[in-house]
């Protein structure tokens, strides 16, 4: 039948004199539309071919390695991975996966998997590739019991016609250190060669609120540092500290709702096994009892990173605002040391600590900026019967949710 | 075996065990490989590997060509000429060979090796050469190498690549392999940085600042207004964009898995001396992560001095509270003839101080450490030298806004040839206004390295590595 097809095209293609190049497109395309592609569960040695693809579409430079700690080697031990392919021919043209990622509530630990590597070849695309994939993924995550599915995306359409519920976007708190990071956070860089009267005037109205915003920032975040912490003790991690799976469960006790269980072999996994970018994680500390953590780094881009915020009531005088906003205050001067031209984190939703995150960001200098991705949730069957999560206000969320390209 | 032959094998060996996934020793004490005169190895019929140890150097550098190997452009001079013996044929490329080979399968390195290798590693351009710039330095501009562009080949490292590909094929009864992924391991990152400035305020840092601002007066322009606002800034806080820095260096270097060695200096003052404190000091040994190491940046008073040298070093000892084993000099003040065996009879096991003020490059032609050449009876010193290959403001000064991508090409090729880069990045200079253009370059050149899974060393995990000296 393809023979055929690819005969009859030929022929069309001499009588319409179209290009080599064009004509090979027109003649791939209805050939894939006769021949079913394949569409499986990732087999061993086709990491490379689907790290390429990756690399081709977004013209990065991805590793193996990067590609092996992500999909590979993180904290979930069954065997195959949840990484979808579809092939043609020999060529990887679509992807989607699923990175495993334990979660805590107040009934206890449990899987979900975070949406990632969502990718199709733009040749391919109207096919509903998105969609077979995650059929796959879909019967690997009832296998697997997973809670549900969540990522980030700023492409919801094809989301959608999967049944993902949409609960809101991420926020940024952030400080610029220098006028460019306004540009990275907004994605907006000013390329411009026409320095019409406008422009100029743009360009100096964006230059003097960089200023205005830097120098308040500076002003608040000086003002509010060094206060004293009575008797607790901020110390920077060579490894994870054994306490963080307990900690973690105290905090969703003390704090309510779920989040990313953080124990010490996910925090090994994620920040200081991570191939990107590791992260610089301080523990606060009263004594040798850990209470919490600040986890920031600088991104390949030049923007500093919070990661993650997470802190614990105990026996403290000081009220725990004051306590995250030195760690918010240790986060900022730690990549603003590093060369960073601003730093930026997420605020999520109304999670008791995540509005916490953002007052005392507020009082030490940082700005919240209604701008980000849109979160995707799938409520898995496993998942229904989990207290309450449905509702993204007890989800607490920080970067720790992202893939770690950024750290 | 003469001396010289004895002391570039020792190098080899070294070099090859670290950079290679091969033990060196192994391979160049095999029967594969023979240093012999060149007429003995035109005449044998032994499927084994002759590098002539007798073929005069030529300094002219007017016989250049690139031979293709392992995927990268390895850039050799010096080639032989064997067109008068007809059963000797050039091979991989005939117009650029980096073999000459026999009927019998004997194989001749084409270009000098031998000579090559040791006119860099022995200083004896500089012999030749004995211009030194004000501070009694030997710089890149003196030297034939810059004219012909040659500065940044690693001629080291790229023969003894060829010497593995080489003796890898015959071991296998093949001929010489010209791919060698498998064999070399990812380059290695020796980075440093010079602490000479950890306040900026000190009275000569200020004095610079205000004699720039009036520069431009004697050219009848208006005053370097920008130097006094550096004046003022270090005035209320003069630890910004300095002592800071070390805090900012050393995350940056974690958040990449790397790790580095600080360069300390004390002692004597002024304008080429040491400008902080010894609480400053303190505070910085306090700050650094017992997996980074400390070194002693000898004072610029202490060039070949000994009375000065070891009262710097006592003091250093003490602030520290460690056995200083690296070093470096205070404006790369050192005599290639006479300071490693003064360095060494006072302690330094690893120096760092064979590099250019003015110019990047392998100012021994080796990307890696080598054990410096002595004399007829003691062929090495008991001291490593590490030549110092990339100062920041040099490599900025010399490729502009091309320098990461410069720096990724250099990476590039050691990732071929394997080898180590030495890089000094100063942390005032890392991430500070007054310095704009070499904002966010050191941060560039680890994102660059990591690409190549480049693995960073200090000297004393670096002796761990190497032979004992």
């Amino acid at each position: 039948m393809t023979s055929v097809l690819e005969d009859y095209l030929n022929g069309i293609a001499d009588m319409l004199y179209i290009s080599f190049e064009k004509y090979g497109k027109i003649v791939k395309l209805a050939i894939n539309q006769e021949i079913s592609m394949d569409i499986q569960l990732i087999d061993d040695g086709e990491e490379i071919l689907c790290n390429q693809f990756y690399n081709r579409i977004y013209k990065r430079n991805r590793t193996i390695d990067q590609w092996r700690w992500e999909f590979a080697q993180n904290n979930y031990k069954s065997s195959p991975i949840p990484y979808a392919r579809v092939m043609d021919e020999s060529q990887v043209v679509g992807t989607q996966a699923f990175i495993p990622i334990r979660m805590i509530d107040i009934d206890g630990v449990f899987w979900t998997a975070k949406s990632e590597e969502t990718l199709v070849d733009p040749d391919y695309r109207g096919r509903q590739l998105f969609e077979k994939m995650y059929n796959f993924l879909f019967d690997y995550a009832r296998t697997n019991q997973f809670a549900c599915i969540w990522g980030f995306t700023p492409a919801i359409k094809a989301f959608k016609r999967l049944d993902f519920s949409f609960p809101g976007k991420v926020d940024q708190i952030f400080i610029p250190f220098q006028n460019k990071s306004i540009s990275l956070l907004l994605k907006k860089e000013d390329r411009s060669e026409n320095v019409n009267f406008k422009n100029k005037l743009k360009r100096a109205v964006f230059l003097i609120a960089g200023l205005v915003a830097q120098g308040i920032s500076m002003v608040r975040l000086n003002l509010n540092k060094n206060s004293p912490l009575a008797g607790l003790a901020i110390k920077r991690w060579d490894k994870p500290d054994e306490q963080c799976g307990e900690l973690c469960k105290q905090f969703i006790q003390q704090w309510g709702g779920t989040t990313i269980y953080r124990d010490a072999e996910y925090m090994q996994w994620r920040f200081f096994d991570n191939p990107y970018v590791k992260c610089i994680v301080k523990g606060v500390y009263d004594q040798d009892r850990l209470l919490g953590w600040v986890a920031y780094n600088i991104g390949d881009d030049g923007m500093g990173y919070l990661i993650d915020l997470i802190l614990i009531r105990a026996d403290y005088t000081v009220a725990p605002k004051e306590i995250i906003k030195q760690l918010l205050i240790e986060a900022a001067i730690g990549c603003r040391n590093m060369g960073a031209s601003g730093i930026r984190g997420w605020h999520a939703n109304n999670h008791p600590f995540d509005k916490l995150i953002c007052e005392a960001a507020r009082d030490v200098g940082y700005y919240h900026i209604r701008k980000g991705h849109e979160t995707v949730i799938y409520f898995c069957e496993t998942g229904k019967v989990r207290n309450g999560y449905t509702n993204f206000d007890n989800w607490f969320v920080t970067r720790i949710n992202t893939e770690g390209v950024h750290g | 075996m003469s001396d010289s032959i004895s002391y570039l094998k020792q190098q080899l060996i070294n070099h090859i065990s670290l950079c290679f996934n091969l033990d060196g020793k192994e391979l160049l004490e095999s029967r594969l490989i023979r240093f012999d005169c060149l007429e003995n190895a035109l005449n044998s019929t032994e499927r084994t590997i002759f590098i002539p140890t007798d073929v005069p150097f030529n300094e002219a550098y007017d016989d250049i060509y690139h031979a293709e190997f392992n995927q990268t452009t390895l850039t050799l001079w010096n080639r032989l000429n064997l067109s008068a013996y007809d059963n000797w044929r050039p091979i991989s490329d005939e117009s650029a060979p980096l073999w000459y080979q026999n009927s019998s399968g004997t194989l001749i390195s084409a270009w000098n090796l031998f000579g090559n290798l040791m006119h860099t590693l022995t200083f004896a351009e500089e012999k030749s050469h004995p211009q030194k710039d004000s501070h009694g330095r030997y710089t890149a501009a003196f030297g034939p190498r810059l004219k012909k562009n040659l500065l940044e080949v690693p001629v080291f490292n790229d023969a003894a690549a060829v010497l593995v590909a080489g003796c890898s094929g015959l071991k296998d009864g093949n001929d010489p392999l010209y791919e060698i992924k498998d064999l070399v391991k990812p380059p290695y990152l020796a980075l440093s940085h010079d602490c000479d400035l950890l306040r900026g305020n000190d009275k000569w840092t200020q004095a610079v600042r205000a004699y720039r601002t009036i520069i431009p007066l004697k050219k009848l322009k208006f005053p370097a207004m920008k130097n006094l606002w550096w004046i003022v800034r270090n005035c209320y806080a003069p630890e910004r964009y300095y002592f800071d820095n070390i805090t900012g260096l050393i995350e940056l270097e974690k958040s990449f898995g790397y790790i580095s060695t600080f360069y300390l200096i004390n002692g004597q003052g002024g304008r080429f001396g040491a400008r902080s404190s010894n609480d400053m000091i303190k505070k910085l040994v306090r700050t650094v992560p017992s997996d980074w190491a400390l070194g002693i940046h000898y004072n610029y008073n202490t060039f070949l001095n000994e009375k000065n040298f070891i009262k710097q070093y006592a003091e250093l000892s003490s602030l520290t509270e460690s056995n200083l084993i690296c070093g470096r000099a205070h404006y790369l003040k050192f005599d290639p003839f006479r300071s490693f065996q003064f360095l060494a009879e006072r302690g330094i096991k690893i120096d760092e101080s064979s590099g250019y003020t003015d110019k990047i490059g392998y100012r021994n032609g080796i990307a890696g450490a080598f054990q410096p050449y002595k004399s007829q009876r003691e062929i090495t010193q008991p001291i490593w030298e590490l030549p110092m290959t990339i100062m920041d403001a040099a490599l900025v000064k010399q490729y502009g806004d091309q320098a990461v991508n410069r720096f990724d090409q250099l990476m590039n090729h050691l990732s071929k040839v394997g080898g180590m880069m030495s890089i000094n990045f100063h942390p005032d200079k890392f991430f500070n206004p007054e310095y704009k253009e070499l904002n966010g370059i050191y941060h560039k050149m680890l994102i660059t390295a990591r690409q190549y899974n480049a693995k960073a060393i200090t000297g004393p995990l670096l002796l761990d590595y190497l032979q004992p000296v």
